[in-house]
Parts: structure tokens; sequence; C-alpha cells
């Protein structure tokens, strides 16, 4: 029988646990495919533009090191589950050597076969994602995907490394073990020790003790220390993570287990038990796994929520389409387009709008009884300011609301979701002009009220702002002209948002001193936002199924290992429903804690890191976060499966 | 023998069949067998290997389903229970004690034990009393809270008697129980059994290839082929004279005799 014989036969006899390793090659291979596909595509480079070039890279390199550790991971837990095949072969008198080219050779026909199928699979689905990414970046466009031979290449080059690893993996396993290791691999577990009471018990208190510490410091690393508090924040919830794997929860199931003095009961013995068998082995997969859940939900849901929050957010600096200036043409330099010419244009096509008066009135003075957190900087003196009136706000379609005499509506939108600890009422005393006048503070307003606005905006009612201006102008102010004293801008919004695209193609994009439009700023917005969804959603999948299938894989090698005790508890007349109930809750815990806490974790994150939105994004945060969690049940629900069959099978 | 007919039948097979494989391919493992086991028998099932005796005890202890015949125990059919009916009526009125132990290695000894009642009526406090009464007889307390991988061979195998009998089954099916054992352990379960069998006079059924074992019993059922080939009773005799005689029967049946030796 030559080698050839041997490894096919052996590959047919083992498909059962080939067909694992293959789907995650194959899994990985084909996503690896599509990414480069999309990273080499002409149109996906056009229209990304240069600095999201680097985010596919650096999001190409990160997929690369995923793939890689979950191939070498599936690769182990095979090899494990092979280990007694091994060890047979060395039995009845194969060499190492032997036994290691005859698994070098499987290897490679294996993973050839699946980076063949693999690429296939890419080159069908690829269009798939670029479409889906062209969606999300806003382009209707008619869309090709060219067959990229540099993709190719360059998945076949990095597959052959990871190939290199496994192979290497293989020769460790079937070297460096004895036949007695390589025939109890797939039998291993561990006895449950008792916990030395009072080091497990202190070791037990401090991971949770860390990750609380954690959660509390990423709420309060608003400082000059901030990217020392960021990476202490990181350091002790992964420290935390991992004591509470691999110290707490065994502590407290052997509490539990303790209590009940040997009347353990089906239900526990299935669960409990069968947990505290494999806890010091799982520890470290499951904070691996648990870490990057919570990275991935992060991830995913901060994209999202930015994706999500596209709009409002460029609402919140752009209130109004467009906003000019009243100067005349001649004055313009050459690029810059008059509000007398874009009327002109937009009439011509038959464009409907409305167009409303703003006065700014620029003023400066000083706050009192403010608390601005310190990120934003202490702030006692008011500059950069303009005074505004409300009713030319309302008029404009800016709904907000009028204030009382001697009040004033406060905007700036950069204070983002800061606002909420902001105390109200405070006072700002105006020192534009002779006498001072002081006026309260009442209400933080959304957004900006003008469009590129850079400072705080003080609303006021009509009769406040008409006085002010006059005691403004009253004011010698030297030889400034009454221009500079207010400044007359014109607020124009197109009334059929379906026509909004070509209104900003009249404008242009110029520049005008107010900046760009609403629409090139939203379009240009999103265009960024949903290269990041993508991307960010690419790696997520690829992270939630590598996890969920190493979860998943693992349960299906102990499933196997604990068919015997299924076997015993059925004879001893358990019927195959009171086994599942048991099984069930062993997979509650399996999935369901990883999740949970990998949840909580990204909720802290994405909380710590919502001072970068000015919007609420709880919406967008739990549709991405539940999202998650269905595939994670998606999967343990496979795992009850596969249990189910074991267990019907076992008698 | 005559204290014996007043007895009450506990198990009750009639031309019990079994058979494997497919059509054209029909393997008759068990052919025809009538059996009669009373209240409080011990009682012994041997033959050459291959002769049915698993399949045998698998089929009258609900675990396998007989291809045609009647069985009943305690005066019930089970030939004719559904599944989920005949896994309640194993779990409360039968004892398993298997050659391999098949304990569960993710629990204590104590654990395993308390396992067949764990999901039945029997209240902690009863479990509890029982567990010690059953852990004193058979010798195991002070492993109470050990893992099976730290006992010995015997050990294993009385935890797995002592499960066998936390439910207070009518029956307790044994199959080889001693194959892995010693001679000394071997005979340290046997009186156990024996013990456990006339003190609380609960019947036992083993399949064993061991001529001294099942001289521990009142009677021994030799197969062959998938049927009975003949019985023996110890009645009055000694164990001594018992063993002789079933050593004679082996000899003829052929296949064991070099086990008992
Ligand atoms: N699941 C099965 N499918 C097909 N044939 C079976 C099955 N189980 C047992 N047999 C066959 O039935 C016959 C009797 O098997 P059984 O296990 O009852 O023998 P035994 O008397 O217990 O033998 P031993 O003393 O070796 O344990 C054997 O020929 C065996 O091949
Ligand atoms: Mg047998």
């Amino acid at each position: 029988m030559t080698l050839f014989d041997l490894v096919f036969r052996s590959m047919r006899k083992n498909i059962k646990h080939y067909y694992l390793y293959f789907f995650a090659l194959i899994f990985s291979v084909t996503l690896y495919f599509v990414f480069a596909t999309l990273q080499h595509d002409e149109s996906v480079v056009e229209r990304s533009g240069g600095s999201m070039g680097a985010a596919f890279s650096a999001a190409g390199i990160l997929l690369l090191i995923i793939a890689g550790i979950f191939v070498v991971y599936a690769n182990a837990i095979f090899l494990k589950r092979r280990s007694r095949e091994i060890g047979l072969y060395q039995l009845i008198g194969l060499s190492k050597s032997k036994v290691v080219r005859m698994f070098m050779l499987e290897n490679i026909l294996l993973s050839s076969g699946a980076l063949f199928i693999g690429i296939g699979v890419g080159i069908l689905v690829s269009r798939l994602f670029l479409l889906l990414l062209m969606k999300l970046i806003g382009f209707d466009g008619y869309i090709t995907v060219t067959f990229s031979t540099s993709a190719v290449l360059q998945t076949v080059l990095v597959f052959m490394v990871i190939i290199a690893f496994t192979s290497i993996q293989m020769l460790f396993t079937v070297y460096r073990n004895t036949l007695l290791h390589l025939f109890n691999a797939d039998q291993k577990g561990e006895i449950p020790k008792k916990p030395k009471s009072i080091l497990s018990a202190i070791l037990a208190g401090l991971g949770i003790l860390l990750i609380v510490f954690g959660y509390w410091l990423s709420g309060n690393m608003m400082n000059d220390l901030l990217f020392f508090n960021m990476l202490l924040v990181l350091a002790s919830t992964i420290l935390g993570t991992y004591l509470l794997f691999r110290v707490t929860i065994g502590w407290v199931l052997y509490q539990v287990r303790t209590r009940k003095q040997g009347h353990l009961g089906l239900n526990n013995s299935l669960s409990i038990a069968s947990l505290m068998h494999r806890m010091k082995g799982n520890a470290n997969s499951l904070t691996i796994i648990t870490v990057l859940s919570a990275m991935t939900l992060t991830m995913l849901s901060g994209s999202y929520s930015l994706y999500y929050a596209t709009e409002q957010e460029t609402r919140y600096s752009f209130p109004f389409d467009f906003m000019l200036d009243e100067i005349r043409s001649e004055e313009l330099p050459e690029d810059m387009i008059s509000l007398a010419q874009f009327e002109d244009a937009l009439k011509a096509e038959g464009i409907a709008y409305t167009k409303s008066k703003l006065e700014l009135l620029g003023v400066e003075g000083e706050y009192k009884n403010t608390n601005f957190p310190a990120i934003i900087g202490p702030r006692d003196v008011l500059w950069n300011s303009y005074m505004i009136n409300a009713e030319q706000l309302e008029e404009a379609g800016l709904d907000i609301g009028i204030p009382e005499a001697d009040t004033i509506i406060y905007h700036e939108a950069q204070l983002g979701v800061f606002v909420k600890d902001l105390n109200l009422p405070f006072q700002i005393n105006v020192t534009s002009s002779e006498p001072h006048r002081t006026f309260e503070v009442v209400k933080y307003g959304e957004g900006d009220v003008y469009n590129f606005s850079t400072g705080p905006q003080l609303v006021v009612n009509a009769t406040d702002f008409e006085r002010y201006k006059k005691e403004m102008a009253k004011e010698n102010f030297l030889e400034l002209s009454p221009e500079w004293v207010v400044r007359t801008v014109y607020a124009l919004n197109i009334t059929d948002p379906k026509q909004l695209p070509r209104a900003s193609e009249i404008y242009g994009g110029k520049e005008s001193i107010y900046g760009e439009d609403f629409y090139s700023i939203y379009e240009n917005a999103l265009r960024e936002s949903g290269l990041l969804i993508f991307i960010a959603g690419f790696l997520g999948l690829v992270f939630l199924i590598s996890t969920g299938s190493i979860l998943y894989f693992k349960q299906m090698t102990e499933a196997e290992q604990e068919k015997q005790s299924y076997k015993t508890l059925r004879q001893l007349g358990f019927s195959e429903k009171e086994l599942l109930r048991g099984i069930v809750r062993k997979q509650i815990f399996v999935f369901g804690l990883p999740l949970a806490i990998g949840l909580l974790h990204s909720i802290f994150a994405i909380k710590a890191a919502s001072f970068l939105f000015l919007s609420d994004i709880t919406v967008p945060t739990v549709i991405a976060m539940s999202a998650y969690g269905i595939i994670y049940l998606i999967f343990a629900v496979l795992s009850v499966g596969y249990y189910r069959k074991i267990v019907s099978e076992a008698l | 023998m005559n204290e014996k007919n007043i007895k009450k039948t506990v198990l009750h097979a009639q031309n019990l069949t079994k058979s494997y494989g497919t059509r054209g391919n029909v393997q008759d493992v068990l052919k025809g067998i009538d059996l009669h086991v009373d209240e409080g028998e011990f009682v012994g099932i041997m033959g050459p290997s291959g002769a049915g005796k698993t399949t045998l005890l698998n089929v009258l202890a609900t675990i396998d389903r007989p291809t045609l015949g009647k069985i009943l125990i305690d005066g019930d059919d089970i030939s004719r229970m559904k599944d989920a009916r005949l896994s309640t009526f194993r779990r409360d009125k039968l004892g398993f004690i298997f050659q391999d132990y098949n304990l569960l290695d993710t629990l204590t000894v104590k654990e395993n034990i308390l396992l067949p009642i764990s999901l039945g009526k029997v209240k902690k406090l009863e479990a509890e009393k029982r567990f010690i009464d059953i852990a004193d007889i058979l010798g195991i307390t002070d492993h109470a809270n050990k893992y099976p991988h730290e006992l010995s061979g015997g050990q294993k195998q009385r935890t797995s008697a002592a499960r066998a009998l936390i439910n207070e089954p009518s029956m307790v099916f044994a199959d080889e129980p001693t194959g892995a054992l010693d001679s000394k352990s071997a005979a340290a379960l046997l009186k156990t059994m024996e013990d456990v069998n006339k003190e609380r006079g609960v019947t036992i059924m083993m399949v064993t290839h061991d001529a001294i074992a099942s001289s521990y019993c009142n009677r021994v059922v030799f197969l062959k082929d998938g049927m009975i080939y003949s019985e023996l009773y110890r009645g009055d005799k000694t164990r001594q004279a018992f063993f002789q005689e079933i050593l004679k029967v082996q000899g003829v049946l052929g296949g064991d005799s070099v086990d008992s030796i």
C-alpha cells in the first residue's frame, strides 16, 4: 500500500472529522479572498479615496491574523480529535517520520482543496459584497467585478504560510507526544481540585474587582492621562476577565457544588460538573473569545452608530442646506458662487427653495457658574461667539423655541454628549457693549443653528436681539463698518429633498466663507462611515463566525467525549429530554457567558466612546448588539442539535 | 424447593427472540428463551462468548428491545411500553452494574451513587440515609468525595454497585461485574452482592464467565447459541460443590473453561 492509498483511505474514513476543519479552511479562504478582491478593485479604490485605502490595508492585516489564528486553532482541535489515530499508526509500526509524511500529504491535499473551493466561492460571492459596499457608501452606478489575479495570488500566498504553520503544528503533535499521551488526549479532562480556599477567594474577588474598576475608570478617564487611562482600562478588564474565567467561576461553581453535599441532581451533573471538569483548559479560550467579542461588539456598534447617525450628525453642524452671504459677484474670487448666481441657477432648473435672512451678531463676554469638563478646557471667557435672533431662525425653519426676555438658548454642537452633565442655569455676561448685560442660559439646544459654526451660539428673542444690536451699534466701535457688527447671511433650503443632490452640484461644493453645503458634506461622511461600517461588519462577521465556530467545535468535541456518560445515563433510565435539559443549561453557560460579559464590556466601551458622537446612539448600538447575540444563539442551537444527535444515538 | 413456589415472580420472559441485521442477512442471537426469575433470587448466566448473554441481559433490562416475545417485570409488560415509560421504569425499578463500571468521570463517588434518585420523589434526607447505609455496606464511605480516576478498579465496581442499589430496585442486572477485578476484589464484591441479595431481598441477575463468581448464585442458567442449554440450582449445596458442578457443565459447553482456572 502506498502512502497515497493510506492517505485516501484514512481521509474517506475520517470524513466526519475532516469536514469541520475543511469548512474552517474554506471559510477563511473565502473571506480573505473577498477582502483581497475588494482591496484591489478599481472602483472601490477610486470611490473610497486614499485615507480609506489605509483603513482597508489595516483591516486586511487584522483579517489575516484572525484567519490565521482561527485555522491554527481549528487544526489544534482537529489534531486532538485524531490523536488516537496518530497513536494507532505508530502502534502498528509506522515510523514517526512516515506518519508525519502521511499527515503532511493529507494536510496539503486538504488545504489545496480548501484553497481551490474557497477562492471559487469567493469569486461567486465577492460581487455580492461589492454591491453591499457600494450601497453602503451611497453609490448607485453600475458595478462590475473584475477578476483579480493579484487577489488570487495574495490569497494563495497568505494561505501557504498558514498551511506551513499547520504542518509544523502537526509535526509537533507527532514528535513531541508519547503514545500514551496520544491515546489519552481526546479523553483528557481535569479533576476539579478543591480550590485553596483563601487564595482562590481573593483571586476570585480580584477578578470581579478588576473588571468593575475598569468599568469605573472607563467612565472617568477624561483627564490629562487619557491615553494612560485607556491602557489601564484595557489591562484591568482583560486581566479581570481572565481571572473571572480562570478562578472566579470555578470558585463559585465549587461553592455551589459543595453546598449540595453530593446531592447534585441530573441538571447540575450535566452542566456544573461537566464545566468544572474543563474549566482550566477552557479559561484561555473563553477569555480570548470574550475579549474578541467585546472588541467586535464595540467596533460594530461604534461604526454602525456612526453610519446610522451620519445624517443627524451632519445636520447638527449644517442645519441648513445652503448658507450664503449677500456679496456682489464681482467681489468674489472666481471659484466662488454668489447668492444671486446660485438663485438664478436654481430657478433656471426649476428647483423650489426657501430663503431666509439671518443676522449674526458677533459678541464677547464671560461665563459664570459653569462646569465645562476638563477635556473641553476650562472656560471663563466667551469668544468667537454669535448672538442670534430666535424668530429669524424660526422663520428659516429651525424650530428651537423662543427664549424669554434676558435668557439664552445655548447652542454648540461640539459639546456633544457632555451637554447632559453641564449644570443649568448659568450666566453669560456679554461685554461687547457698555453697560455689560448679563443673560441667563436656561437651555442647551441640539446642534448648531447656522452652518459651519465654530463657536457658541446665543439664541435670544427678537426684542433682546434688536436692543443689543442697537447698543452695539451705538458703541463707538472705531472704524468697524456695520457689517462687522452684524453679519447678514441667507439660509436656503431645497423644498424637495430629491433635488438636493442636483442643487449641491450647482453649488459645486464651492467654498464660501461659511464652508461647503450640507449635501456634499453628508455625502462625504456617508462614504467614509459606509466604508467603515463595511470593514467593521466584515471583520465583525469573521470574528463572530470564528469565535462562534470555535465554541461550537469545542462543544462537538466535548459531546463526543461525553458520549459514554450519556449512554450510561440513558441506561440508568434518564430520558433524552431530561438529559437535554441539563445540556441546554451547559450551552447557555458556554455561549451565554462570553456573550454576556463581552456585551457588558462593550457597553462600557461604547459609553466611554460616546463623546465622539453628537447624537444619541442607543438605537444603533442595541441593533448591532442584538444582531450579534442572534448569531451566537444560532451557534448555541447548532451545538444543542449536535448534542441531541449524540444523546439519541447513545443508547 | 417448596418455599420457592410461594415466592412471587419478578421477571417472566416468554419466547424471547432477538435478531440483528437487515433482510437477507439476519442473525438470530436469541432464539426463543423462556425464563422465570423469582423474587429474591440470585441468577447467574453463563455461556461461551457470543452466546447472547449480554444481549439477553440488555433485552431483559429494557435497554434493548426484543424482536419477538414478551417480558413481564413485576407484572408490567415491558415489551409494550413506550420509550419514555421504559426510562422511568428503569430508573425506578431496576439497577445496573456494568462490566466497565460506567461511572461519570466528572462526578464524585457520592454524586455518582446519588444520581439515579436525583430526579425521583426521594427526599434529600432519605437519599442521604440510603447513601450512608449502602456506602457502609460496600465499604466506600471513605471515598465518597473522590473522583472515579482516584479509585481502584474494585472501588469503582463497588461504587457502581452502590449506584445500582440506591433506588432500591426490584431487580439488579450485572454484566460481568467481576470481569476486570483481581480475585480478592472479585470475592469481596460477590460477597456483598450475596449479602445484599440475602439481607435486602434484592433480586439479582448476573452475567459472568467466571465459574467462581457464578458459584455465589442460587441458580445458573447456561446459554448456547441463543438458547437455554441447561440450568443448575444450588439448593443446599456448598459453594465448593456447586462450583464443581458448574465447571462440569462448562466443560461440556466448551469455550470458557480456560477462564475459570
Ligand atoms: N448491535 C449488534 N448488531 C449486530 N450483531 C450484534 C450486536 N450485538 C451483538 N451482536 C451479535 O450477537 C451475538 C451475541 O452477542 P452478545 O454480546 O450477546 O454475546 P455474549 O454472550 O455477551 O458474548 P461475550 O461473552 O463475548 O460478551 C454475537 O454474535 C454478536 O456478534
Ligand atoms: Mg457480553
